[in-house]
């Protein structure tokens, strides 16, 4: 091992008498209380947020569509979103990613239950390039039969590596159905397999049509550019589309439920998964950080009460987590365990609903309740650090809220929170009579490898 | 369509080399700017100057500090340069296994009452294993650094590596083992190594096979701690919101009375060709919709003196994303796979160059034809300028977006000091790049890319991906 070569005066840097913690320290500030909001006339809202301190921008397109808006096929938004690669009037099918990928750039896309987004990490001098390859697309789209084709198999593989061969991924599709019987999350983002088979170009067309317009969309920029030079070049490209008249949305609403549900998922699986799942209240509820410091306090840290007692007392679990999950018509807390290989399903369902009963109860501890607040001030620090996290909050907050949530109004609701609000969204939402399970389990008999 | 396409194909390749625009279109009247001759990409300095230190202690401890004032966190760590290479396949596990016994449970606190300190300031502590160090990494607020710096301490200086926990730690691992069969990309993984290096730790996971953690306890682990965590075999580390003064001041406090040892060998290297010839490993599971695709040989070292040719060539090959020609014809023109990656797994000793990929049992063959004739493409045609072009700019571009945090600076930098390269790699990276040529390239797919003879590994129904492959080597049936 060579030495490095700064290293040639072996000695530390005398320090007599410098107190350690006397230093200036930094205060949390919110770099998103920077970020100014431009409508254009059609509608377009960009979110401009200026930071030099690398030379990185993060570009983030948030269209306001996701699987719940599906009507006929199920997984169209999905597909969709893999179709916004496949070429436009003036770009060939895969050249957009190509052009950012080879300048060194992150390009990629998602598509959850309620947006789908695109984005783009690049160094700065990149920004024109990633302004006016996003326009076109959205400008020029070319759906043919041909590049349909081709990425409808890309789109069934990416489904059986996540889905169908995925142990989690079977539990998740499982999961969803029970938990929302009538409103569209009930069924996977990637969609089912038959209806991905099915999907036409005329579908896709309509959907483009019906979705994809500037008046449902947002665009956030994050980093190292001139907010005024960047402006006026999505001005003269993205202000120029015409804004659609209205935006179909489904009207299904879930009805309450009126007892539990269960499915059991036979999969040759050594590790049998356990799950389930309440309703919760949608993004932007009160209730949301007692929901927060709930999922800390059991899952978070090897002194989560989760952690404890299925994995380090009992060493019936590998792994054991309960967390909110947060969505634009409404939330649901999830739980999972993956049970050992010797050990029991049941016996790890028994432990796992004795520290739901125990968390309604009785209130947390004074310490437990600290120590959850500090671990999502941590969080929220965290997050703050890269630009593309940034701008997903911002551009989030505003599809969403319409408003940038300040640091600190989050901050003050987590410090608010409660022993007793705790406890009392465990009993108003972890009821027995309405939560949902499901069993991954082997097949009673077949064995896998026969 | 056509029309279409070989417009775009002229446009991109004018993009990429850098040649004069063609006609002007688009929105109001601008032209886009995919017709401008591209801009350099900006490079800014990896560290903005005052905010890097380095230090050495006398007892040879490396400190190393980046001081960023935006955020009221920090990452403090210990990283020692040693790691799973340097244990004997019959202990594989073992540098992964100290390292979970370093969590639980150090100076004054046992696992549950340790685990509470962390927690409690909402700090988040890691401690991992791999190929060639083992390291430790505090996260937390800073107004907690003093805390942060005893968890440190203690894990570093102290675990306990009481018998219990050792009993419960080997009994999670094993069963965690049991539940990573679950998943067919580990199964790929694990029998892609076996087949490569047999007889070799490079040969066995990273955190061991069952038959290697089943003998794992507290004594071995003490032993091995004892032998790694050394400081003439560590850096130390912090970045984010303190001072190279607080650093040092800490480290001083706490490190300066630790003793200097002998050092534990870093392991030996595997077998110069790996495999000697063609084998087909077929890992069984009926069960499969979707079957696993590993291609795989000897790779390079990490410090070897062509790795930055070999990782153009790899980035035109298959670790270019979406501009590789392995994307672009599995996924893009041939809707076979929604993921296919080339690289070399860099490590001390020359670690596995690997292909990976999965599609539909029934295009397995298929697949595999695609790719080995990609790979031999890449020996026979070698990389065209205007690939090359690309591949620096993405190369340049790519490694200002994964430094864009102090913490991931201060990961780059203590990279090198395991790997003992030159401390100003970082800064003389992006030169060093613009000044590799076509020549070295070329030379590079010549010698690290042996289709003909490396190791192919599919996991899926035996029965169906036999027949598809038996013609192409003898194959090997096994049961996961």
């Amino acid at each position: 091992m060579r030495a490095p070569r700064s290293l040639n005066v072996l000695t530390v840097l005398a320090l007599a008498g410098a107190a350690l913690g006397a230093r200036p320290g930094a205060a949390l500030e919110d770099p998103a209380a920077q970020a100014r909001v431009t409508r254009f006339d059609n509608g377009l809202v960009v979110l401009t947020l200026e930071d030099r301190t690398t030379p990185i921008v993060s570009f983030q397109m948030w269209v306001d569509v996701g699987s719940s808006d599906e009507s006929r096929y199920t997984g169209l938004a999905h597909l969709f979103e893999h179709m916004m690669f496949k070429g436009s009037t003036h770009i060939a099918p895969e050249q957009h990613a190509q052009l950012i990928s080879a300048r060194g750039g992150r390009v990629n896309a998602f598509t959850t239950r309620d947006f789908t987004v695109y984005f783009e990490d690049v160094t700065s001098e990149s920004l024109p390039l990633v302004i006016d390859l996003e326009h076109e697309r959205v400008a020029n789209l070319d759906i043919s039969e041909r590049t349909l084709e081709s990425e409808r198999e890309v789109v069934l593989e990416e489904r059986r590596m996540r889905t169908e061969d995925s142990p989690f991924g079977r539990v998740y599709e499982a999961l969803f159905p029970l938990v929302w019987q009538a409103h569209p999350y009930r069924w996977p983002v990637i969609g089912w397999r038959s209806d991905i088979e099915k999907a036409t170009v005329a579908s896709c067309r309509t959907f483009f049509d019906a979705y994809y317009s500037p008046n449902n969309m947002l665009i956030a920029l994050v980093g190292d550019f001139d907010s005024a030079v960047a402006l006026a070049q999505l001005e003269r490209t993205f202000g120029a589309l015409p804004p659609a008249a209205e935006i179909p949305r489904n009207p299904t609403e879930e009805p309450a439920q009126d007892g539990e549900r269960r499915a059991i998922v036979y999969f040759g699986a050594n590790s049998p998964i356990l799950a389930a799942a309440w309703h919760a209240p949608p993004t932007g509820h009160p209730d949301i950080e007692a929901l927060d410091v709930l999922s800390v306090v059991l899952s978070d840290g090897r002194s989560s009460r989760l952690y404890r007692s299925l994995v380090y007392e009992a060493q019936q679990a590998l792994s054991a987590s309960g967390s909110y999950l947060e969505m634009v018509d409404a939330g649901a807390f999830l739980a999972f365990a993956g049970v050992r290989p010797d050990a029991s399903i049941e016996r790890v369902e028994e432990l796992f609903f004795a520290e739901i009963e125990r968390v309604r109860r009785e209130p947390v501890s004074e310490s437990e309740l600290e120590k959850a607040k500090r671990q999502l001030e941590v969080e929220l620090v965290n997050s703050l650090a890269a630009n593309h996290a940034i701008a997903a909050r911002i551009a989030r907050d505003y599809a969403t809220f319409g408003r940038i949530r300040p640091l600190d109004e989050r901050l003050e609701r987590i410090r608010a929170v409660t022993a007793e609000d705790v406890q009392r969204v465990a009993r108003t939402y972890l009821i027995d009579a309405a939560r949902s399970v499901v069993r991954l389990v082997p097949p009673p008999s077949a064995e896998r490898g026969e | 369509m056509n029309g279409v396409r070989a417009i775009a194909a002229v446009v991109a390749a004018c993009a990429l080399a850098g040649c004069a625009a063609l006609g002007g279109r688009g929105a109001g009247g601008a032209r886009p700017a995919w017709e401008l001759p591209p801009p350099a990409v900006i490079e800014a300095p990896v560290v903005q100057p005052g905010r890097l230190h380095r230090a050495q202690l006398e007892n040879g401890l490396h400190v190393l500090s980046l001081e960023d004032r935006r955020l009221p966190r920090a990452v403090l760590g210990m990283t020692f340069r040693r790691g799973e290479a340097s244990v004997a396949p019959d202990r594989a596990g073992l540098a992964s296994y100290t390292a979970e016994l370093m969590k639980r449970g150090a100076g004054p606190r046992d696992a549950l009452a340790f685990a509470e300190y962390v927690d409690e300031i909402g700090a988040t502590l890691s401690v991992f294993a791999d190929w060639d160090s083992l390291s430790v990494v505090v996260m937390g607020l800073s107004r907690d650094l003093d805390r942060l710096f005893e968890i440190l301490a203690d894990v570093v200086l102290a675990p306990r590596f009481e018998p219990a926990e050792a009993e419960r730690a080997r009994g999670e691992k094993l069963a965690a083992l049991e539940r990573a069969v679950d998943q067919p990309e580990t199964l790929a993984d694990w029998f892609t190594y076996a087949a490569v290096y047999p007889g070799h730790r490079f040969g066995l996971p990273l955190e061991g096979r069952p038959e290697s953690v089943v003998v794992l306890d507290a004594e071995l682990a003490r032993a091995f701690h004892a032998r790694v965590a050394r400081p003439n075999n560590a850096v130390l580390f912090a970045s984010g919101d303190l001072s190279a003064e607080d650093l040092q001041a800490h480290a001083r406090r706490l490190f300066a009375g630790w003793r200097a040892g002998e050092l534990p060998d870093a392991g030996g290297p595997p077998p110069a060709l790996a495999p000697e010839a063609r084998k087909i490993v077929i890992v069984n599971r009926p069960d499969l919709a979707q079957a696993r695709i590993s291609i795989a040989h000897e790779g390079i070292a990490r410090s070897a003196e062509d790795r930055i040719a070999a990782s153009l060539m790899n980035s035109v090959l298959g670790g270019g994303g979406f501009s590789s020609r392995l994307f672009s014809r599995l996924r893009a023109e041939e809707g076979l796979t929604y993921g296919v990656y080339s690289g070399f797994s860099l490590r001390r000793q020359p670690g596995p160059f690997f292909v990976s990929t999965f599609t539909r049992v029934s295009e397995v063959r298929h697949a595999l034809d695609l790719l080995l004739a990609e790979l031999e493409r890449m020996r026979a045609e070698p990389p065209s300028e205007a690939e090359i072009a690309w591949a620096k700019t993405l190369s340049v571009g790519s490694f200002s977006m994964n430094l864009e945090t102090s913490d991931a600076v201060m990961d780059g930098l203590v990279d090198l000091d395991v790997h003992g390269l030159p401390e100003d790699s970082l800064d003389t990276y992006r030169a060093r790049v613009r000044a590799t040529t076509a020549a070295e390239i070329e030379r590079a797919a010549r010698e690290h890319l042996h289709p003909a003879r490396a190791a192919i590994v599919l996991v899926g129904p035996a029965e169906t991906l036999a027949p598809q492959v038996r013609d192409l080597g003898p194959v090997e049936i096994v049961e996961p």
